[in-house]
């Protein structure tokens, strides 16, 4: 049998590479059978949530000592971009455990299902953000996105979790139907040979001329499926009621991880795969991050709800995140991105942790439920105000720092007219971040009695605060290791 | 042979009857199987331009994109399921609690 002992051999050789993903399959499934029915009887179940973060900080751990190399027939690479978006991905799954312990530990059945899909998907990302091959990449963005449906619509009970669910699903499919057909079209561009990225952008840089059409439109169908799973404008239209629908928690993990992952993937797709090609997508590209960022701020501005608000916000914020990706220096662009993408991981784990946190007590949900929080419970009001104004890009804070850094970097590489609408937007943004801190300062409250916080949501606040407000003082120094390990 | 021009012909007009169905029809189920549609169009390129090109890797892909379409039916047909229990509907015109 020498194709089957050659074929175990190469897979055992490149193992090391996914050992993360490999770890998170078999503790997730684990926690489905045999501990769920097992454990369940002896222990209380809020010990999932404490399981889950502690196998998300081993993964955490192999990641960091995996080796660098490709592997895999060329499908899968590790090196210092996987390894940052990946930590990007657990970090967000530890946030996300710490956020949904209260509600999802108090459900009557289904909880281990709950903890064991945040470690699949999020295996999915590990493997997206590594994948140098369209194959791969397609079967890791599907693996993310089935588990996120499901999460997205896992408390069935509610109307507006299923309502959200199947809307998702629905456009997520459709999405996804788009970029296979489009990664098909190239494949066919090159006569059939090759999906990996590296040789893809060599054949259909060298194709014959009558294939133009084939790779035009391979390639602006690839980013459209991709426009839809980071939510970019025209394709955002589930991205705000999907937020709003969401129990709470997962909202949160969606406005993070996914969007890490897809973006660490557009990087390797767009600036190593077509960059030979970007004639194609540069303009496409473009009209998608300015129409980002104006429609997002803009359409923020007249939301109630605060997670409407949050996922209009978040859908901005992936426009000014599309300028890193416009760059055509691939390397400081994904310095960019990523040190971008770290900043608003914490800004929204720590948003959404505040808003988890009154929801608990019955309001939150409504922008107006911020009232006079500032004479009720101080800290917490204050915690909420560096969110916020790290979210506009106000100077002292961390997404200052991030935000100056991307915006420079696309001045350098002449993106002059984008540049200036993503300042003019960010004005607009400080009026509907600003609201929030207003409501909280200059309103009177309601007299009510807030719930006690619980140890998780405190952390969270606590930590996700203090990187915002000392981040900026060692900005030289991270930007510096930044560019060592990226 | 059939010529590699009318395979794209075939698995394009396969495609726009897809998208079509997914942005015409306002049945749950119904937008499910053009979802299919445009799946297997994409599956028709992946294995003419495998076979032309006297390759594997293209075959494998379309196999393995055919277990990925009988998984996202899985996950469909249950949250289907659940919509309909909760409302008595499939039509996606009759969900419209979230909006705004």
């Amino acid at each position: 049998m020498p194709f089957a002992q050659a074929l175990w051999e190469s897979l055992v050789g490149d193992s090391p590479l996914v050992l993360p993903v490999l770890f998170l399959w078999l503790t997730g499934t684990l926690m489905l059978w045999p501990l769920d029915s097992w454990l369940l009887k002896r222990m209380p179940k809020e010990r999932w949530s404490f399981i889950t973060a502690v196998i998300l900080i081993v993964t955490c751990w192999f990641v960091i000592n995996a080796p660098n190399a490709i592997g895999f027939a060329d499908m899968f690479r590790v090196d210092g971009v996987t390894k940052g978006f990946q930590i990007i991905c657990i970090g967000a799954g530890v946030f996300t455990t710490a956020l949904g312990h209260k509600q999802f530990d108090a459900l009557k059945e289904h909880t281990a299902e709950y903890y064991a899909l945040i470690l699949f998907s999020i295996s999915g990302m590990l493997l997206l953000v590594g994948a140098t091959d369209l194959v791969s990449m397609f079967f890791a963005l599907e693996l993310m996105s089935l588990c996120i449906y499901i999460l997205v619509g896992y408390l069935r009970t509610q109307e507006r979790s299923v309502e959200a669910g199947i809307k998702y699903f629905l456009l997520g499919a459709f999405s996804s139907g788009i970029l296979l057909f489009g990664i098909s079209l190239l494949f066919a561009a090159t006569g059939g040979t090759t999906t990996n990225l590296e040789r893809l952008g060599q054949a259909i840089a060298l194709a014959p001329g009558n294939h133009d059409l084939l790779v035009f439109s391979g390639v602006l169908m690839v980013l459209i499926g991709f426009a839809f799973k980071v939510a970019a404008v025209p394709f955002h239209m589930w991205s705000p009621d999907v937020y709003e629908g969401a129990p709470t928690p997962v909202t949160a993990f969606l406005s993070m991880a996914p969007k890490a992952a897809a973006l660490a993937a557009f990087l390797r797709v767009f600036g190593a795969g077509f960059h030979s090609v970007s004639e194609n997508w540069i303009a496409p590209l473009s009209f998608i991050a300015a129409a980002s960022m104006i429609l997002g701020n803009i359409a923020a501005l007249r939301q109630q709800s605060i997670k409407r608000m949050l996922a209009y916000s978040s859908i901005a914020h992936v426009g000014y995140m599309l300028l890193g990706i416009l760059s055509m220096d691939t390397q400081a662009g994904t310095q960019a991105v990523w040190f971008y993408m770290t900043t608003y991981l914490f800004m929204q784990a720590g948003a959404f942790a505040v808003v988890i946190h009154l929801q608990g007590v019955e309001e939150g949900e409504r922008i107006e439920d911020f009232r006079g929080l500032g004479k009720r419970h101080p800290l917490l009001a204050f915690a909420m105000m560096v969110f916020m104004l790290s979210l506009a890009g106000i100077p002292p804070l961390l997404g200052f720092f991030s935000k100056f850094y991307l915006f420079r970097l696309a001045i350098i590489e002449g993106f002059v007219t984008l540049t200036v609408i993503a300042l003019l937007t960010s004005v607009i943004a400080a009026y509907y971040y600003l609201n929030v801190v207003a409501q909280m300062y200059f309103k009177e409250p309601d007299e009510k009695e807030l719930g006690r916080m619980g140890i998780c949501t405190s952390t969270v606040v606590t930590v996700c605060s203090a990187v915002l407000l000392v981040g900026t003082a060692f900005g030289p120094w991270i930007m510096k290791w930044v560019g060592k390990i990226l | 042979m059939v010529s590699m021009n009318t395979v794209l012909f075939i698995s394009f007009a396969l495609f726009s009857i897809g998208v079509l169905g997914v942005l015409i029809r306002r049945n749950a189920l119904i937008i499910l199987m053009c979802v299919e549609l445009m799946l297997n169009a994409a599956n028709i390129n992946l294995i003419a331009f495998a076979r032309h090109s006297g390759t594997v890797a293209g075959q494998a892909f379309a196999l393995l994109v055919m277990g990925l379409a009988a998984a996202e039916v899985a996950i469909g047909l249950a949250l289907v399921v659940a919509l309909y229990r909760k409302k008595d509907t499939v039509q996606v015109d009759d969900i419209n609690l979230l909006k705004g």
